[in-house]
């Protein structure tokens, strides 16, 4: 659906995007992430013909953005980060309008403008003036905006910024329900959003793609599983660290062991768990175990590894 | 032009949902009004020459502050990108403010037709002056409103756009006067880029080729300027 090959994106000197290439497939919902000024709304700004790009091919709906502008805006429906609206504007003038320049026949109109302000939660609220409305609203709004023409690809550009958790929630209830078919690009730097919403995520930093995948590809990508191991002699705690994690790294199928300032151990195992091994070894040495757990990174542990920036 | 007439209602609405048209519609007809007394008072002709230039001059001021918040405040509230990903066209998007810009100075100009029913009232107006004067104001307004897009396009700032407006239609105005220095080809140039001496002919009762060739062309190159300008945004 979206097709992304070795993408450029300059503004003067500053590049913006480096070489980026993915792709994402119909009714996908991927989870576009970076930090602050990686390049995130370049990006979508280049997808959805807004800006064009400097270098390379893009793809959208089967149409190159750049040779048929039109046949892809008519498929895409795009949330900027702050919702474009006119503020003197009711409601319903306001979608009336995008309507019209989205193309949506005559005859469609009323029936969709009704069917995306109830999809939204907006029934009822035609005559409200837009600059009367909460932040949460206004943010329905520009969702239903992007929605009015019924596009293939929905492109969001930090959807749930700025709302408090009730309307975060509901913005997020309502981009699941919209998902299906319909193929949803997202950007956001709340990365619980990502875990809640996206089969997929994209990783950006500076302008360069750093992982792409599956979020339990990205964690792999980041380390990993990891296990929290602590180990104790029968008087009590062990002095010498450096020896047990040597003893724990000789094991098979441990791959590192770093000692942590807790006195516990980081086991790295990629084939998986080690316990018969290990409980041998400390039966050997008269150990015994005071704590085993599984530690799955979180995506903020797994983002922090990639970009590979200290916090 | 795919877009425009959705543009144009779209503009024509945020005009009267707020209170600019009211404001610029009271300024104006107050001004046309005090024109139109002092033109009477002064000639004591049942005429609208006087009021016509003055008009003309005020409007030079005016209608960039009417034009002034079109791609500025686009830009500032970040519509500009939802009319840029919408499958219209840029010159679709110009065309439909311009016309809504000149529709609005149309309903201005008609709330002036007060004036003339008060001199065929009391006197004996020759008609056929006065439409050719509305038709020459008109086309002032037209050629006013393009180059105010225009100067909106340059910069994200509402009141710098009006601004800068006032000072790009102000050497049209001055031009006229600037025979006194330079030779008489160039004065002629001069002349001939003014703008109130091609609006003359219309309070004359003359409809010339060469003068609606003039505002057509003003309001062309003006509007072409605005593309351009709006084109070279996406580039930088």
């Amino acid at each position: 659906m979206i097709e992304v090959q070795e993408m450029t994106k300059r503004y003067g000197p500053f590049t913006a995007v480096n070489r980026i290439s993915f792709s994402v497939e119909r009714g996908e919902v991927v989870g576009f992430i970076g930090p602050n000024g990686a390049g995130k709304t370049s990006t979508m700004r280049v997808l959805t013909g807004f800006l064009p790009a400097t270098e390379g091919r893009v793809q959208v709906a089967g149409h190159d953005v750049f040779d048929s502008p039109k046949e892809v805006k008519a498929k895409v429906g795009y949330l900027p980060e702050t919702p474009p609206l006119y503020t003197e504007l009711t409601v319903g003038h306001y979608l009336r309008f995008v309507s019209e320049i989205r193309g949506v026949t005559r005859s469609k109109r009323l029936s969709r403008i009704g069917e995306v302000m109830e999809k939204v939660g907006l029934s009822g609220w035609e005559d409200r003036i837009l600059g009367s409305l909460s932040k949460g609203y206004r943010q329905r709004v520009g969702i239903a905006q992007a929605l009015v023409h019924d596009p293939e690809v929905l492109i969001l550009d930090e959807p749930t910024s700025g709302l408090d958790p009730v309307q975060t929630q509901g913005v997020r209830r309502l981009i699941h329900d919209l998902s299906g078919d319909r193929t949803i690009v997202l950007s956001t730097h709340i990365l619980s959003e990502v875990e809640a919403l996206c089969s997929r995520v994209i990783m950006i930093d500076r302008g360069v793609l750093v992982a792409d995948g599956s979020l339990p590809e990205v964690r792999q990508a980041a380390g990993g599983d990891h296990y929290r191991l602590r180990l104790e002699s029968r008087q009590g705690p062990l002095e010498d660290l450096g020896m047990v994690a040597a003893a724990v790294g000789g094991l098979p199928g441990v791959d590192q062991v770093a000692p942590r300032a807790d006195g516990s151990l980081s086991v790295q195992a990629s084939a998986g768990h080690p316990g018969d091994a290990l409980l041998s070894l400390v039966a050997d040495r008269g150990w015994r175990i005071v704590e085993l757990r599984t530690h799955r990174p979180s995506l903020e542990e797994a983002f922090l590894a990639l970009v590979g920036r200290e916090q | 032009m795919s877009g425009a007439a959705a543009i144009f209602w779209k503009e024509l609405r945020v005009y009267f949902v707020s209170p600019l048209a009211y404001a610029f519609l009271v300024v104006f007809l107050f001004l046309s009004g005090l024109f139109f007394y002092m033109g009477i008072a002064v000639t004591g002709e049942a005429s609208l020459r006087v009021m016509m230039g003055n008009m003309a001059v005020s409007l030079m001021f005016l209608l960039p502050m009417l034009t002034m918040r079109h791609f500025a405040e686009e830009q500032k509230r970040g519509t500009f990108e939802l009319l840029m990903t919408s499958p219209i066209s840029l010159p679709g998007l110009i065309f439909g403010k311009w016309l809504a810009s000149l529709a609005l100075c149309t309903i201005m100009l008609a709330g002036t037709f007060l004036y003339p029913a008060i001199l065929a009232y009391y006197g004996e107006p020759d008609w056929g002056i006065i439409w050719t004067t509305y038709l020459g104001l008109w086309l002032c307004c037209g050629a006013f409103c393009a180059a105010g897009l225009f100067s909106s396009s340059l910069t994200d700032d509402a009141v710098a756009g009006g601004m800068a407006g006032v000072l790009l239609l102000l050497p049209f105005w001055l031009l006229g006067s600037v025979e006194s220095f330079g030779g008489e080809a160039l004065s002629a140039f001069f002349e001939r880029l003014a703008l109130l001496p091609h609006l003359r002919s219309f309070s004359q009762g003359v409809v010339d080729t060469a003068d609606l060739a003039y505002f057509a062309g003003f309001i062309a190159i003006f509007l072409f300027l605005t593309y351009r300008k709006l084109e070279s945004r996406r580039w930088r």
